[in-house]
């Protein structure tokens, strides 16, 4: 039964470090730009005035999707608490991505699908990454399984340090930072509106938000597994590349979508293809 | 006649007579009434295949049999030479003239003919055969049944005055027979007959139409399929004379057993997994595919689901024991390939249709990289994406000619918004879509093992991992096409032709069905066709085991057998998904209700044309105009024009490289 409780204290002790580390993000990048910033706990305010707003509709199945994209995102964590395989971790989360873009399409919004297009080039830039970063730890572990990682004592930063830069791009990606910010931007007076955002509002933004939240702590899970033994280095690495990422953010313009597909599979897919392959011909699989 | 006997004679014959029968009768309500009973007979006789005490052999007691065959073997060729006459078609003709001179010369001339009417056992029916059976039987006769309807609807739309429906019924109802000999053959000439009458039957239908664009489409499934014929051929007579004119490894049986050990079977195995992989669209024969869906839904969704291409996978499957490790990873490569350049062209399709023949080249290029890798984890990969593939396949094709019908249009920006239109059939489409790569159902589940067995493939592996990610995106912009909707309340549930609607929601059970209890479709069907095909020349062995013991029964686990003992390398809790899969989707669904007051019109800067009930905006000088949204293809970068040349430039290499191989190892 202590599986059941470690699945539950993770679902509810996730959207509390997300949203600590949303404010910690809003703060930093308020100095970073010469502001003052808001409290931490603000993201926490935002999210309980949104819950609390009178629900509007464009369509009723962009609720379906929104509620998919949280329920899956979640599972994917529940997976990752329960050292389940990592192979399907990956295909689930990519899932979740795509109940995102199908919320985004699901109503007849130019800026909603505007957005929506420009979420499935960053689904396609990111995915093949990730599925390679389980590839990767089959050569080291040659197991798929999370459980497998916590129990080796080698750390695989030490073997897989390109992939684990390609993760990096991976996670710029994934919390919709610059310069790779395409599918919506912070604030609503660009070009793009709100992108695929556009049309979700109130209480389902809500639950965008601690979908994002979750995501987060997902993200932050998975570069932790770099280093699993001690796993308190892993998690410092991760609230490093965390900090790392916020700099990438204020010191980047956003670039158009064809610039990130190939940014990442010239650069991020390449390092991962390079060091698998390297494994391969060192362990004589090739 | 044994009972394996009359089981044989219903699931060859009874297609023929019924097709003969429905040919005759020309009254509709008969017509639909002997398709159905047949669909019926076929079903049972299928199910009672699994009664048999397996593997078990039979052969007639008759030569009249053979005789017969060798017969009909020359008519299909004298009338592919036909064709290529009346055609025009110099290529038909050429891959025919290949077929019958070579073969008359062996079987006369070459005084053959005596010794290879004593090669027995004429059938095999193993577990891997009667899966086959399985899928041609039950989702094949869906279809036929789904085509009653559909053909009168098609010939009403197309105002002919003499109904050619008989004739198409009898050409597709046949092609269920001839499957059904195809799977169960073992002697290689009966083998290569039923090839050649579903090459025939492929042609016919595709050709149905008659319109120029048919019958060029038509030939060009026939000449790109006899080149795989003339394939066969050469591997027969090669086999036969490298055998010291015996007939001894003229059964696939026999060429199984040597397992890659005969030195001489090396090529003509390369060349009948050659001419399974025409059969199976492999680029760069990708082309007959995509050309075959000018022909009616009907035929797509057959040759795509069940038939045709199946055989194609079926054989290469069926000879990857007889593969030499070399062999094995050039197979796995060029499959891998095709898997990964099908899926990037998919992206840039405009035609619903074209999305769909790219998908399915796509996964039977995987079935077939999972053949060539080789390890029982890929069988039992390839054997759980060819049962899933052929029920979530035919969904969506005959979900794509259900549209069809209610738009007359198979392009995907004619869908848009279908949400509205047709509620129902968009529902059951999105089903079908989603079991293609969501992770509950079986697809990914099959994709998923394929995964993990292509570790010992690097390459293979890098190229399934791209096309992965390159599936789930033109799937989604699909999905999203249809979604769209303006803000309403209360859309009509449009009502669907029993003929429709019985084929199609059959199969959307089947894929929850069947979904849900992968464990025990693994243990009855998998389990025992991977112990068909497995090769033994590698060194992890243990498929997915241990499925059925406690809890095991939702955690199916993909498993290796490393110094000896079982080590587990990932698990895929099956039920524990179906569950989110109805908390994320079902249950939203259900139970999610708008009220009118919380409908608003989308943000368009503020330039609507009026409140929620409206899509118009006022454009450049004040025009009203209806909101238009259109589709992303990015042909420039992914487009058939931008990337063919290269496709077929690595895919001829691969070929080439393929036979080389051999050619080195010989």
């Amino acid at each position: 039964m202590s599986q059941v409780w470690i699945a539950i204290i993770a679902v509810i002790a996730a959207p509390l470090i997300g949203g600590f580390l949303a404010g910690i993000d809003r703060r930093v990048t308020a100095r970073l730009q010469g502001r003052y910033g808001p409290p931490i706990v603000q993201p926490f305010y935002d999210f309980f005035k949104l819950l609390g707003k009178s629900r509007i509709a464009t369509s009723k199945t962009q609720f379906m999707w929104i509620i998919s994209y949280l329920v899956f995102i979640i599972t994917c964590l529940v997976f990752l608490v329960l050292k389940q395989d990592l192979l399907l971790l990956v295909f689930l989360l990519g899932f979740a991505g795509i109940s995102f873009v199908l919320a985004g399409f699901s109503t007849k919004s130019p800026y909603s699908h505007f957005g929506a297009n420009r979420e499935l080039l960053q689904i396609l830039s990111y995915e093949p990454i990730l599925l390679l970063f389980a590839l990767g730890v089959y050569t080291q572990l040659e197991s798929f399984m999370i459980s497998d990682i916590m129990a080796s004592s080698e750390p695989l930063l030490a073997s897989l340090w390109p992939i684990f830069i390609a993760l990096v791009v991976v996670l710029t990606i994934k919390m919709r930072k610059s310069p790779f910010d395409i599918a919506t931007s912070h604030g609503g007076h660009q070009e793009l509106v709100k992108g695929i955002m556009t049309e979700i509002s109130g209480p389902y933004y809500a639950m965008v938000i601690l979908a994002e939240w979750y995501e987060l702590v997902l993200l932050l899970g998975l570069v932790a597994l770099f280093w699993a033994n001690p796993l308190w280095i892993g998690i410092l690495i991760a609230l490093a590349v965390f900090i790392l990422e916020l700099f990438i953010d204020n010191i980047n313009a956003r670039m158009t979508g064809g610039w990130m597909v190939k940014f990442s599979w010239a650069i991020g897919l390449v390092l991962c293809v390079l060091n698998i392959f390297y494994w391969w011909i060192i362990k004589g699989v090739l | 006649m044994d009972i394996q006997g009359w089981m044989l004679a219903v699931a060859i014959l009874l297609p023929l007579i019924a097709g003969i029968l429905v040919f005759l009768i020309r009254n509709y309500q008969a017509r639909g009434f002997i398709v159905v009973l047949t669909a019926v007979a076929l079903i049972v006789n299928s199910i009672y295949f699994l009664k048999l005490g397996l593997p078990t052999n039979f052969t007639p007691e008759n030569q009249m049999w053979g005789t017969i065959i060798t017969v009909l073997d020359y008519a299909i060729l004298l009338f592919y030479i036909y064709a290529g006459l009346s055609l025009k078609n110099w290529l038909v003709l050429l891959f025919a003239l290949t077929q019958i001179i070579p073969l008359a010369w062996w079987e006369f001339s070459a005084g053959a003919s005596q010794k290879l009417t004593e090669i027995t056992p004429a059938f095999m029916i193993d577990q891997l055969s009667v899966v086959m059976v399985l899928i041609i039987s039950i989702i094949g006769s869906l279809i036929c049944i789904y085509a009653i309807r559909y053909m009168k609807d098609h010939e009403d739309h197309k105002k002919l005055e003499v109904s050619r429906q008989s004739r198409f019924l009898f050409w597709l109802v046949m092609f269920l027979g001839a499957m059904n000999g195809l799977v169960l053959a073992n002697n290689l000439l009966w083998l290569y007959f039923f090839w050649e009458v579903t090459t025939l039957c492929c042609f016919q239908l595709i050709a149905h139409d008659l319109t120029k664009e048919a019958i060029n489409n038509g030939a060009r499934a026939l000449w790109m399929n006899s080149i795989g014929g003339t394939a066969m051929v050469a591997a027969m007579i090669f086999i036969y004379f490298n055998s010291n004119q015996t007939v001894e490894y003229l059964t696939l049986q026999s060429i199984i057993e040597s397992g890659g050990t005969v030195a001489f079977l090396l090529l003509p195995v390369a060349l009948m997994c050659f001419t399974g992989m025409i059969k199976a669209a492999q680029m760069p024969f990708q082309n007959w595919l995509l050309g075959a869906m000018v022909a009616p839904t009907p035929v797509s969704a057959l040759l795509h689901s069940s038939t045709m291409v199946k055989a194609g996978v079926y054989l290469v499957l069926r000879l990857a024991p007889a593969f030499n490790p070399v062999l094995g990873v050039a197979v796995a490569i060029c499959g891998a390939f095709t898997f990964f350049a099908a899926s990037v062209l998919a992206i840039a399709q405009t035609t619903g249709k074209r999305v769909l023949a790219y998908s399915t080249i796509a996964n039977l290029g995987l079935i077939v990289a999972c053949a060539g890798i080789g390890t029982d984890l890929a069988m039992a990969a390839a054997i759980l994406l060819i049962i899933f593939h052929a029920i979530s396949k035919g969904l969506l094709f005959m979900c794509a000619g259900t549209i069809e019908h209610q738009i007359w249009s198979r392009e995907i920006e004619d869908m848009e918004g279908l949400a509205e239109k047709a509620p129902l059939t968009t529902f059951i489409t999105v089903i079908g879509m989603l079991s293609m790569f969501l992770p509950p159902f079986g697809m990914l589940l099959g994709k998923w093992v394929a995964l993990e067995a292509s570790y010992v493939v690097p390459l293979a592996a890098v190229l399934f991992v791209l096309a992965s990610a390159v599936t789930m995106v033109f799937w989604a912009k699909w999905l999203g096409r249809l979604l769209q909707v303006t803000p309403k309340i209360g859309r009509k549930i449009e009502s669907l032709s029993l003929s429709y609607s019985v084929p199609l929601w059959s199969l959307v059970a089947g894929i929850f069905a069947f979904g849900i209890g992968v464990a025990p479709v693994f243990d009855k069907f998998v389990k025992g066709a991977v112990g068909c095909v497995a090769t033994g020349n590698v060194q992890n062995v243990v498929a997915l085991d241990k499925m059925v013991e406690g809890w095991n029964i939702v955690l199916p686990k993909a498993a290796v057998l490393t110094d000896g003992s079982l080590a587990v390398v990932g698990s895929y809790p099956v039920w524990p998904l179906f569950i989110v899969f109805a908390v994320a989707i079902i249950l939203p669904l259900l139970f999610i209700t708008l009220k009118p007051q919380e409908l608003r019109p989308v943000y368009m800067c503020g330039e609507q044309a009026g409140d929620a009930d409206t899509d118009e905006w006022y454009c450049a000088a004040d025009v009203k105009t209806k909101l238009q949204l259109g589709g992303h293809y990015y042909k420039g970068a992914v487009g058939e024009e931008a990337v063919n040349t290269w496709v077929y430039v690595i895919a001829i290499a691969l070929l080439v490289i393929m036979f080389g191989v051999v050619g080195v190892s010989l």
